[in-house]
C-alpha cells in the first residue's frame, strides 16, 4: 500500500515535471502564432492584402517560417482557398501577402485566417503548426439600397483567352434582374441573396473600347454595367535586325505585331526597349517598329541587342548579335556624271558617302536602252567610281543606274541611283534604201524616187534632209542637186530620154550617209509589153513569189508592189534581194483580203540598171464578187432570148472572176440541156448553167416555149464563191405569130395615119372642092329690106332694088396675084375664079362709134370668132376694085383698119358668143338712096344695123351651109 | 519720368496691337448677314445629324444595343432647351451658343483623349465644325453690334457635362459620353431652329436689325479698312 502511495507520488511528480516542461514548450509554440492580422482590399486588382507579424521569435533572430492561409467566402466555414507562404521572418517584422480574388470582392464578404510554423530543419521542435489566427472579415464598403444594382468589376483588364468573373449585387429579387454580355442574354450563379456571379471563360478580343456587361431590373429603369477589357496577347517582335549606313548610327527595325493598346487609358500600346549587353546600355524606342542606336566613338565591333516588347501582361524579346561591318547598308550613290568621249564611248562616274577608309564597296552598274539591260558591270571602289561604256549607238538615250554594297561582307545593296544620258549624233552609217518607178511620157521619163527612212541604228541622229544628185550620163558635165527636207520619202523627176545616174544620200547634223545609186537608162527598162502577167495565190503569211534565175550580170533583184491607200494612192513597197535568190515570201501587215496586188520583179544589172523580169498579180485572199452583172435581154423570140453583160468589170472585183453562173427558174421545173438542176433549202428549184470563161459575157437561152415566163439571174464567181444574190428578172417569150401581126398592123396604122394627116393638111382644099359654104337666102337682109318697103311682090326681087354689097369679078384674065394676109396660102390660079369680096369700111376705130358702118361681107363667113385670123385674114386682092377705090387710101391701110376694127368688135363680144360663127349682112343706111351710093360715102353718123343671120358652132359649120354659100355666091 | 514714358509707350503699343488683331479678325466677317445666317443654318443642320458623331461613337463603344441606346438619353439641363433658346434675344442667344459650344469643344477633347490612336475620326471633324460655327457666331455677333463673349451666357445645370477622370467607371463614362453627344446634337438642332426663325421672321429680324443694314453704303468703304477697327454707327436696343 505504501509502495503504491510512493509510486503514486512519484508519478505525480513526474507528471508535474512533464507538465511544466510541456508548459514551457507550449509557451514557445504560442508565440509563433501570427498576430495583428489585418486584411485590406484593392479593387483594381481584386486583391486581399494581408499584413501580420510574429511578435517574438524564440531563440533566434531570424527564422524561416511557413504560413498557411485560409480564405472563406460569404461565411467562414465556406473555405474557398487554402495556401502556403514561406518566408524568412525577422524579429518584429510585419509580413505582407496578397491574394487575388477571381470574384470581385464587392460581391461577397471574405474571411481570412492564418497559421504558421517554423520551416527550418535546425529547429524541428518548432515545426508544429501554430494556432489559427482569428477570422478576419473583409467587406468592401458600398451602400446597397433597396433599388440598387451594382455590377463588378469595373474596368477589368484581362488577356485574350483568359477567364473573368463578373458579378452584381442588388437588393432586388434576382428573378427580376436580367444581364447581358453586349447584346446577349447571360445567366449566372447566385452567390447569396444579394449577389450573382458570371464566369466567362476564354474571353475573346472584340474591340479596343472594351466589352460591355450590363444588367437591368425588369420593368424599371434601373440599369448597371461594367466594361472589361481584353488585351491581345503580346507577340514577339519579328524580323529584328540592325544596320548602319554611315557608321554613326545603327538603325534597328522589326515587325511589331498586333497592337495591344486599349482605349480609355486602360492599357497603352506595348513599349519597346533596346538593350545592348556589351555596353550595358538601354534605350526606350520612340517608334513601335524602329529604333536608332548611336554608335559611340570607341568603335565597338560586335553588338548584342535584345529588343523587349512589354505590356501590362507580359514581355517578349528578340535578340541579335552581329559585327558592325557585316551590317553595312550603303546609301545610294550620288554625283553621277557622264563624260562623252565620242559618238559611242561614254565615261560614267559616281560617288558614295564615306564609310571609312577601310571599307571597300562593290558597285553594280547597269546600262539600259529601250527598257532592256544592255550592259552590266561590277566595280570595286571606296569613294569614287568610274566606268567606261563602249559600243553605244550614237544619238541614243540610255539609262544608267548604280548601286553599291559592302564588297567583303555583303549585307544589302543600296538603293539604285538612276541617271539618263544621250550619246551624241554621228553621220548616217548606211545608204538609204531607194527604189523608183519610171513612166515614159511625151518623149520624157517621169522618174519617181522612193526611199525608206533610215533605221535609228543607221541614222545616227535626226535626218534633216536628203540630197538627190541627178547626173546625165550622156552629158557628164551636167548634174543637178536637189535637197529634199526630211521627213519626205520621195520625189519626182522629169528627165529626157538620156541615161541618168541618180545619187541619193541622207544627211543629219553631223554628216552624210553613203549614197544609193540608181541608173535610169534611155529605154526606162520597163518592158511591160514584153512581160506577161502571171496570177499568183496569196497565203495567210503573204505572197510566195518566185522567178526564173537570170544568167549574166544580175547583181540583185527587186520586187516591188503597191499598197493601195484609201485615196487609191500607190504606196510603193519594195524588197531587195540577193543575186542568187529566185524566190521570196512577200509578207506585210497591210495585205488585205480582196485587194489585188501587182508584183513586179526587176533584175539589177552590174551597171545598176533595173529591168523588168516578171509581173505577177494576186490576192492575199480572194473574196466573192461584190456585185453581179447587170444583164440586158436581146433577141427575144418565142423560142429563145440572149443575155448580155458587156459592161460588167471583172478587174474591180475582190478576186479573179473565173466565170459566170446563169440561174434560170422555169415553171415547168425542168431544166434545159446543159443546165444543172439545183434544189435549194427552201425547196425552190433552179437550173444552173456555168460559164467557165470570164471573157464570155453573152449567153443565149434556147428551146423555150412560146408565151412562157422565165426568170433568170446571172452572177459571177471567184475562187471564194459566187457574187451576191440578186433578184431574178422575168422574161416572157412572145407568141410565134405575133411578129406576123406586127408586120400587118404596123403598115396599116401608118397608112391610116398618113391619110388622116393628108386630109387634115388639105382640108381647106377639100372643103372648097367638095362642099363649099352656101348662104341661106331666106335669112338675107335684102329680104328684110324688101319687106320693109311693103312690096306686095315679095317673092320678086328686082336687081335694081339691090344694093350690091359685093362685086364678084369672074374670069378676070389678068390681075396681080397676091397673097392672103399673114399665114394664108398663096392664091393659086384656080382660086382666081373664086368670088372676090371687097369690103368698104368707114374710118371709125370703134364699132361703137356712130360712124359709117357699111361693110361688104362674105355671106359664107363661118369661121369661129375665136380664130382671130379668120377675120383679119380676109381674102382681099391687092388690086384695086373697079368701084369704091377712091374710098381706100391704100390696100394696106384698108387691111389694117379692117383688122383693127374687127378685133375691137371681138373684144366687146360676150365670152360665150365667141365660139359662135356670125353671118351678117349690112343694110342700106338710107332706103332709096341707092343711086348715090357709088359716089357718096356713107353718112358717118348713121350706122346700119347688123342683124344676126345665124349662129353655127364650128363643128356644125357643115356642108349644107357651105353649099349654100357657094350657091349664094353664084346667085349674087 | 522716363520710365513712365516707356510704360505709356508700351501700353499704347499693346493696345494698338490688340486693335490691329481685332480688326484683322473682323476682316474675315465680310459676308453679308443673310449669307452668314444661311451658313449658320446649314452648319447647325449638319451638326444636328447624329450620324455625324453620335452613331459612330455608339458603334465604336459597343453601345449599339436597344437597352444601352435607351440609356443614352440627354441629361436634363445639360444643354439649353429649344424653348429657352427661342426666348433669348439674338445677342444672348449667340453668347449662349458660343459658350455652350466652347464647353462642347472641351468635352470632345476630353473624349478624344480617351481613345487610342484617334479611332473616332468624326470627333476631329466635329471639332472643326464647331470651331467654324463659333467663328460664324463671332461674325454674326459683330454684325449685330455686339460681342459673343462679353456677356455671361445662359447657365446650364451643374455636373451635367462630360467629366472623365482617371478613376472613372468606363461603362458609365461611355454612357456619359453618349448622353453628352446626344445632348450636343439636340442642342444644335435647337440652334438651327432658332437660326431658321431668324430667317423666317421679319419682325424679329427688324427688332434686331443687323448692323450692315444700317450702314449699307458705309460698310464697304470704311468698315474693313486696313488697320481700323470697324466701328458700329448705330446701336439697336437689345
Amino acid at each position: 500500500m505504501a509502495f503504491f502511495a510512493v509510486f503514486q507520488k512519484t508519478l505525480l511528480l513526474a507528471f508535474l515535471s512533464w507538465r511544466t516542461f510541456q508548459s514551457e514548450v507550449l509557451a514557445e509554440y504560442v508565440s509563433l502564432t501570427p498576430e495583428s492580422l489585418k486584411v485590406s482590399t484593392n479593387s483594381t486588382c481584386q486583391c486581399l492584402q494581408l499584413q501580420w507579424s510574429i511578435h517574438e521569435l524564440p531563440h533566434h533572430q531570424e527564422l524561416k517560417m511557413l504560413f498557411q492561409m485560409e480564405i472563406s467566402r460569404v461565411k467562414p466555414s465556406n473555405v474557398i482557398w487554402v495556401g502556403n507562404y514561406s518566408t524568412t521572418v525577422k524579429r518584429d517584422q510585419v509580413l505582407h501577402w496578397s491574394w487575388e480574388s477571381e470574384l470581385p470582392l464587392e460581391c461577397a464578404t471574405h474571411f481570412v485566417r492564418i497559421q504558421s510554423r517554423a520551416d527550418d530543419a535546425k529547429f524541428p521542435e518548432l515545426s508544429i503548426w501554430s494556432n489559427w489566427s482569428s477570422w478576419e472579415e473583409v467587406h468592401v464598403q458600398h451602400s446597397l439600397g433597396p433599388n440598387t444594382l451594382l455590377v463588378f468589376p469595373k474596368n477589368k483588364l484581362v488577356e485574350e483567352g483568359s477567364s473573368i468573373t463578373i458579378c452584381y449585387i442588388s437588393g432586388i429579387n434576382h428573378n427580376n434582374i436580367t444581364c447581358y454580355l453586349h447584346d446577349k442574354l447571360i445567366y449566372g450563379v447566385q452567390l447569396d441573396s444579394k449577389a450573382s456571379a458570371f464566369k466567362l471563360n476564354n474571353v475573346p478580343f472584340i474591340r479596343k473600347s472594351g466589352t460591355n456587361f450590363f444588367c437591368e431590373v425588369n420593368q424599371t429603369d434601373i440599369k448597371s454595367g461594367a466594361t472589361f477589357f481584353v488585351s491581345k496577347v503580346l507577340e514577339e517582335p519579328k524580323n529584328f535586325s540592325c544596320e548602319t549606313q554611315d557608321f554613326k548610327t545603327l538603325k534597328c527595325t522589326w515587325y511589331p505585331g498586333v497592337d495591344t493598346g486599349l482605349d480609355w487609358n486602360i492599357q497603352p500600346s506595348q513599349s519597346y526597349t533596346l538593350f545592348e549587353s556589351f555596353s550595358g546600355k538601354k534605350q526606350n524606342c520612340k517608334h513601335k517598329n524602329s529604333c536608332n542606336w548611336k554608335i559611340t566613338q570607341d568603335v565597338q565591333e560586335t553588338y548584342n541587342f535584345t529588343l523587349t516588347a512589354a505590356n501590362y501582361f507580359r514581355k517578349r524579346s528578340a535578340n541579335i548579335i552581329f559585327n558592325l561591318t557585316h551590317r553595312v547598308h550603303p546609301m545610294a550613290p550620288h554625283s553621277v556624271r557622264f563624260q562623252r568621249l565620242g559618238a559611242t564611248p561614254v565615261l560614267m562616274s559616281w560617288k558614295v558617302h564615306a564609310l571609312g577608309n577601310y571599307l571597300t564597296l562593290q558597285c553594280q552598274v547597269e546600262l539600259q536602252g529601250d527598257g532592256e539591260v544592255i550592259q552590266q558591270h561590277s566595280v570595286d571602289m571606296k569613294v569614287n567610281g568610274k566606268l567606261l561604256f563602249g559600243e553605244l549607238v550614237p544619238d541614243t538615250e540610255y539609262m544608267a543606274r548604280v548601286r553599291c554594297a559592302n564588297a567583303k561582307h555583303f549585307w544589302k545593296w543600296s538603293e539604285w541611283t538612276v541617271e539618263n544620258f544621250t550619246t551624241p549624233e554621228a553621220a548616217p552609217s548606211e545608204a538609204p534604201d531607194v527604189w523608183r518607178t519610171v513612166k515614159s511620157e511625151n518623149r520624157s521619163h517621169i522618174v519617181t524616187l522612193f526611199w525608206k527612212p533610215l533605221s535609228k541604228l543607221h541614222a545616227n541622229g535626226k535626218i534633216l534632209f536628203y540630197n538627190v544628185v541627178v547626173e546625165n550620163l550622156d552629158k557628164p558635165s551636167t548634174s543637178e542637186l536637189h535637197a529634199i527636207p526630211a521627213p519626205a520619202r520621195g520625189m519626182k523627176l522629169t528627165l529626157d530620154q538620156c541615161s541618168y545616174r541618180i545619187h541619193i544620200t541622207a544627211n543629219n547634223s553631223v554628216g552624210t550617209s553613203p549614197a544609193s545609186v540608181i541608173i535610169v537608162p534611155e529605154d526606162s527598162g520597163n518592158r511591160t509589153e514584153e512581160v506577161e502577167e502571171e496570177r499568183i495565190i496569196g497565203k495567210e503569211d503573204g505572197f510566195f513569189i518566185s522567178w526564173k534565175p537570170q544568167s549574166g550580170d544580175v547583181i540583185s533583184y527587186v520586187v516591188d508592189w503597191c499598197e493601195p491607200h484609201q485615196d487609191l494612192f500607190c504606196n510603193l513597197q519594195w524588197k531587195k534581194l540577193g543575186p542568187n535568190t529566185t524566190f521570196s515570201l512577200i509578207s506585210s501587215d497591210t495585205f488585205r483580203p480582196g485587194v489585188r496586188y501587182n508584183f513586179r520583179i526587176y533584175g539589177i544589172s552590174t551597171k545598176k540598171t533595173a529591168y523588168l523580169l516578171e509581173y505577177k498579180t494576186g490576192y492575199s485572199q480572194e473574196l466573192a464578187p461584190l456585185d453581179s452583172p447587170q444583164v440586158a435581154i436581146a433577141n427575144l423570140t418565142s423560142r429563145s432570148f440572149a443575155m448580155t453583160w458587156k459592161d460588167y468589170s471583172t478587174e474591180s472585183q475582190p478576186g479573179f472572176i473565173q466565170g459566170y453562173r446563169v440561174y434560170l427558174k422555169a415553171r415547168a421545173r425542168q431544166c434545159h440541156p446543159g443546165f444543172e438542176k439545183v434544189v435549194l433549202s427552201d425547196d425552190s428549184v433552179y437550173c444552173k448553167y456555168t460559164i467557165d470563161d470570164p471573157r464570155k459575157k453573152t449567153f443565149v437561152v434556147e428551146n423555150l416555149q412560146p408565151e412562157s415566163s422565165y426568170e433568170f439571174f446571172v452572177t459571177s464567181y471567184t475562187g471564194a464563191g459566187e457574187g451576191p444574190n440578186g433578184t431574178f428578172t422575168e422574161v416572157t417569150t412572145p407568141d410565134e405569130h405575133s411578129h406576123m401581126m406586127i408586120l400587118i398592123i404596123l403598115p396599116m396604122i401608118l397608112g391610116v395615119l398618113l391619110t388622116m394627116l393628108s386630109c387634115y393638111w388639105k382640108s381647106d382644099w377639100v372643103k372648097e372642092k367638095c362642099y363649099p359654104d352656101i348662104p341661106d337666102p331666106y335669112k338675107s337682109s335684102i329680104l328684110s329690106l324688101i319687106k320693109s318697103k311693103e312690096n306686095p311682090h315679095l317673092t320678086i326681087m328686082s336687081v335694081k332694088d339691090c344694093i350690091p354689097d359685093a362685086i364678084e369679078v369672074i374670069n378676070k384674065p389678068e390681075g396681080t396675084k397676091t397673097q392672103l394676109l399673114e399665114t394664108r396660102k398663096p392664091v393659086t390660079e384656080n382660086e382666081v375664079t373664086k368670088p372676090v369680096y371687097l369690103y368698104l369700111l368707114p374710118e371709125g376705130k370703134d364699132s361703137s362709134d356712130p360712124g359709117p358702118c357699111i361693110c361688104f361681107e362674105n355671106f359664107t363667113y363661118n369661121q369661129s370668132a375665136t380664130d382671130s385670123g379668120s377675120c383679119g385674114h380676109v381674102s382681099v386682092p391687092l388690086e384695086e376694085p373697079p368701084c369704091q377705090l377712091g374710098l381706100l387710101p391704100s390696100p394696106n391701110n384698108l387691111l389694117k383698119t379692117l383688122e383693127k376694127n374687127y378685133m375691137n368688135s371681138l373684144g366687146e363680144m360676150p365670152a360665150e358668143e365667141t365660139s359662135l360663127s356670125y353671118v351678117s349682112q349690112l343694110a342700106s343706111p338710107i332706103p332709096g338712096d341707092k343711086d348715090s351710093l357709088p359716089t357718096n360715102p356713107p353718112v358717118p353718123a348713121h350706122c346700119s344695123e347688123y342683124k344676126m343671120q345665124m349662129a353655127v358652132p364650128p363643128c356644125l359649120a357643115s356642108l349644107p351651109l357651105n353649099e349654100n354659100s357657094s350657091h349664094s355666091s353664084m346667085t349674087l | 519720368m522716363r520710365a513712365r514714358l516707356t510704360r505709356r509707350t508700351l501700353f499704347s503699343l499693346v493696345l494698338g496691337l490688340l486693335l490691329l488683331s481685332t480688326a484683322a479678325a473682323m476682316r474675315g466677317c465680310m459676308g453679308p448677314y443673310q449669307h452668314l445666317l444661311s451658313q449658320l443654318q446649314r452648319q447647325a443642320h449638319l451638326t444636328e445629324d447624329t450620324s455625324s458623331l453620335l452613331e459612330p461613337y455608339i458603334h465604336l463603344q459597343g453601345l449599339n444595343t436597344p437597352i444601352l441606346r435607351g440609356s443614352c438619353t440627354e441629361h436634363p439641363g445639360a444643354f439649353p432647351s429649344k424653348d429657352a433658346l427661342r426666348g433669348l434675344s439674338k445677342r444672348s442667344f449667340l453668347r449662349t451658343v458660343n459658350a455652350t459650344l466652347d464647353r462642347v469643344l472641351k468635352g470632345l477633347v476630353a473624349l478624344q483623349k480617351q481613345l487610342l490612336n484617334n479611332d473616332l475620326k468624326e470627333l476631329e471633324t466635329a471639332r472643326q465644325n464647331i470651331q467654324g460655327i463659333r467663328n460664324n457666331i463671332h461674325c454674326m455677333s459683330w454684325l449685330l453690334g455686339g460681342s459673343s463673349e462679353t456677356a455671361e451666357p445662359m447657365q446650364t445645370g451643374p455636373g451635367s457635362w462630360l467629366q472623365l477622370t482617371s478613376t472613372l467607371d468606363v461603362f458609365q463614362a461611355k454612357l456619359e459620353g453618349c448622353r453628352f453627344l446626344r445632348g450636343y446634337h439636340r442642342f444644335m438642332g435647337s440652334v438651327g431652329w432658332v437660326f431658321r426663325e431668324w430667317g423666317e421672321s421679319p419682325s424679329r429680324s427688324r427688332r434686331h436689325s443687323p448692323r450692315w443694314a444700317l450702314h449699307k453704303g458705309v460698310r464697304r468703304t470704311r468698315l474693313f479698312r486696313r488697320g481700323k477697327r470697324p466701328v458700329p454707327r448705330g446701336q439697336l436696343p437689345w
